[in-house]
């Protein structure tokens, strides 16, 4: 397929058929990653930065692992012991850096609406999202979608339940765009003081009790709880909220026999997690880590090489 | 001082929009003469033919913020003022939110001085309601009334504390100038970037939502009733502070409001459309399209006594960010009329046209200390300010033509369909962009 995109800021402008293609993508590069020789020369002489506000050790080593197998140059910049820390702003930043030859920009920041600023300021350098505040991670859910589907032939009309903090969720809100263009039954469930007011926009349906959303999916997804939300007074205890929404091998028994238990980690055990759930035979947490090279590996191949 | 003869124009009065061509001559800045015929010209006389294009009592701007004191990277007294006369304004009330905050009699005559030679419209100083604009103790309001304030808020926030808000109301009762409050409730509101509902569910910015506004009408409501008091909301932006506004009205409470351009016009789903750019960024937020709808609604009903701009300019620097960094502001004074009269032909003439004018001239004049009631009229005697409306121009906009130091407008490359195209203070022109001159 002619592949049209340059840049990824969020999933909500790709089509399904562009999905399933990256995923394609994504499989051939994950055989490519268990070859003796991982290396190859797809994006050589391209430079790429990776441009990390916040901290961020899977997604930032994850993109920078697939961008040395596809032989980019990678320059890590980050905002503490650099010019930002010397006031300089992001404009004037991702000027200097495209000033000096980068092609591509890989931005993680915490203000919403940092990439798609990046992406309106830059005369050439494509930019890819790694996360703008709470509102978007494509890489994330593309991820998800990829290991998703490496257990089921197709996600067409799979039940997914995303538990727990999605009104400060850039994953859930990506996630949710996603797997509902894959086809999915989306449905979430936390406390109503972590659900965004209207959900109608993304075709979602809101529980209140994590065990009718969890009941019958396919994939159970946990999302992480910020402690900083219970000093916040979104909810009254992290024992609370593991009482009600944690989840535990009683929760994921609604689910079906084989439902995957994804989570993007880092996880908060006893808190949205049971360690048996975590570490148990249905948990797939640790390959979604494993798969953001492969789909990152994808991802950047298809916007800035051999298919452009 | 030279005569000016306007000639075949349609004239809105500040009342109606009178039958036939008139015109009018204006002497030593006043307005001498409304005719129905053909007046006899003297020599020494610039005259302007007029023909198809309205003649208004100047349009007042009763919310625009100028920076000065303390801020003049964003706009000055003399800038906004220029800008204003440019906009079609010719008079503007200068929010007080300053640095130091015009909490003084010595700030209130320093802004209308430096107003009087800016060579723009007229500014009129609002005052704050507390010291310094903190909500503890109440300002002088009583000196700033004599050396001109016409209105007393703090904006920019809410009154902070409902008790002196209380005290405030009962003081000033005798001094006939209004409290203007900026609904809000900073609780609910706090850390707010966009409207709450969707927009806040897309973007994943916290929402500031309408109870945050509703809750403050209902609260000053109360102390207006209790008090007699009068209070002006400015800014209303959604459906339900309107319908708490009107529900006082009906009461016969002294309640009147304003609402702005950008609430009139533009919604929250631009934010999200211009994937988030910060020029779209306000407080209060963008509303839906519902409450959009109620504000045109509210005109049409007569809810509304007047449109204000809010024109709040910021330096580049401060605006041209990710949008959860930018500050919240949008600077309107050069193309308000303009987007509010397109947005109203856009939307099959909602109100009749004399309602809207109605809103920029004698509505908001009725709001100002008594002096100035003569500002939203034309009528033989009174000043000629004057504005000058050309329904069918099609003009784009083009923000780096400005007056004011706002380099960002989200109406930007906008064509608007409806423009003012002169202005007179007190006899003289400010602004003429038509080549109407015989």
């Amino acid at each position: 397929m002619e592949w049209k995109h340059k840049n990824l800021i969020d999933l909500d402008c790709w089509e399904k058929e562009e999905i399933l293609h990256l995923i394609d993508q994504a499989g051939n590069m994950e055989d490519l990653l268990n070859r003796p020789i991982k290396k190859v020369p797809a994006l050589r002489g391209k430079l790429i930065v990776n441009l990390f506000f916040e901290p961020s050790t899977r997604t930032r080593v994850s993109f920078e692992l697939a961008e040395k197998m596809l032989s980019a140059d990678v320059v890590n910049w980050s905002a503490s012991g650099s010019s930002t820390a010397k006031g300089e702003t992001l404009r004037d930043t991702a000027w200097t850096l495209e000033s000096m030859g980068a092609d591509a920009i890989v931005v993680r920041h915490g203000a919403v609406g940092a990439a798609s600023y990046l992406q309106r300021k830059l005369k050439h350098a494509a930019v890819f999202n790694a996360g703008d505040g709470a509102h978007a991670h494509p890489t994330q859910a593309l991820l998800d979608i990829y290991t998703a589907s490496k257990h089921y032939s197709s996600l067409e009309g799979l039940k997914i339940a995303i538990v727990g903090d999605i009104v400060h969720s850039r994953v859930a809100r990506s996630n949710m765009i996603g797997f509902k263009t894959m086809g999915c039954d989306v449905v979430v469930s936390g406390p109503k003081t972590l659900m965004p007011p209207e959900l109608d926009y993304y075709g979602v349906r809101y529980f209140k009790d994590p065990r009718e959303a969890v009941k019958g999916a396919n994939i159970v997804y946990l999302l992480r709880i910020q402690r900083e939300r219970q000093e916040q007074g979104l909810f009254p205890s992290l024992d609370e909220y593991f009482k009600l929404f944690g989840a535990d091998e009683e929760l994921i028994s609604l689910a079906e026999k084989d439902a995957l238990i994804m989570h993007p980690g880092p996880i908060n055990r006893r808190v949205e997690i049971d360690s048996l759930v975590a570490d148990g035979p249905q948990s797939v947490i640790l390959e979604q880590v494993r798969s953001g090279v492969a789909v990152r590996m994808a991802l950047l191949y298809l916007c800035l090489g051999g298919a452009r | 001082m030279e005569s000016i003869l306007l000639t075949n124009c349609k004239v809105y009065d500040g009342k109606e929009l009178l039958d036939g061509e008139k015109h009018i001559l204006i002497e030593d800045g006043k307005i001498a003469k409304i005719a129905a015929e053909k007046l006899s010209v003297s020599e020494n006389l610039k005259i302007y033919n007029l023909k198809g294009l309205i003649v208004c009592p100047g349009f007042i701007d009763i919310h625009a913020h100028l920076r000065d004191p303390g801020q003049e990277w964003r706009e000055d007294i003399l800038s906004g003022a220029r800008a204003a006369a440019r906009g079609g304004y010719t008079t503007i009330v200068a929010m007080p939110n300053t640095d130091p905050p015009v909490d003084n009699p010595f700030l209130v005559r320093y802004v209308i001085e430096k107003g009087r030679s800016s060579g723009g419209a007229r500014v009129l100083p609002a005052g704050t309601v507390s010291k310094n604009r903190e909500g503890s103790v109440m300002a002088e309001m009583g000196k700033m009334v004599e050396e001109g304030a016409v209105f007393f808020t703090d904006d920019g926030s809410p009154v902070k504390n409902s008790s002196l808000l209380q005290k405030a109301l009962l003081y000033s009762s005798h001094l006939d100038v209004r409290i203007m409050e900026h609904p809000e409730d900073n609780e609910l509101s706090k850390g707010g970037q966009v409207n709450y509902g969707w927009c806040s569910s897309i973007s994943g910015l916290k929402g500031n939502p309408p109870s945050s506004e509703v809750v403050d009408i209902k609260k000053c409501v109360a102390l207006a009733k209790e008090t007699g008091g009068a209070i002006h909301f400015t800014h209303v932006s959604t459906k339900e502070g309107i319908e708490e506004i009107k529900r006082a009205k009906s009461e016969g409470l002294p309640i009147t409001c304003d609402v702005t351009p950008h609430h009139l016009t533009l919604d929250e789903t631009m934010v999200v459309k211009s994937g988030f750019d910060a020029t779209y960024k306000v407080n209060p937020p963008l509303r839906n399209k519902e409450d959009v709808e109620a504000l045109w609604q509210a005109i049409a009903d007569g809810v509304v006594d007047a449109i204000a701009t809010d024109h709040a300019p910021y330096h580049m620097d401060e605006k041209d960010l990710p949008f959860q960094e930018a500050a919240f502001g949008i600077a309107s004074l050069e193309c308000a009329i303009a987007a509010v009269l397109n947005e109203w032909s856009s939307r099959g003439k909602i109100c009749p046209l004399e309602r809207l004018l109605s809103l920029w001239t004698s509505s908001p004049a009725g709001l100002l200390p008594r002096q100035w009631s003569d500002l939203g009229v034309i009528k033989e005697g009174a000043p000629a300010d004057l504005t000058v409306l050309d329904l069918d121009k099609n003009k784009q906009v083009k923000v780096e033509e400005w007056a004011s130091k706002a380099r960002l407008t989200p109406w930007e490359d906008a064509s608007l369909k409806g423009w003012p195209v002169m202005t007179f203070l007190e006899g003289k022109v400010l602004f003429c962009d038509t080549d109407r001159r015989c």
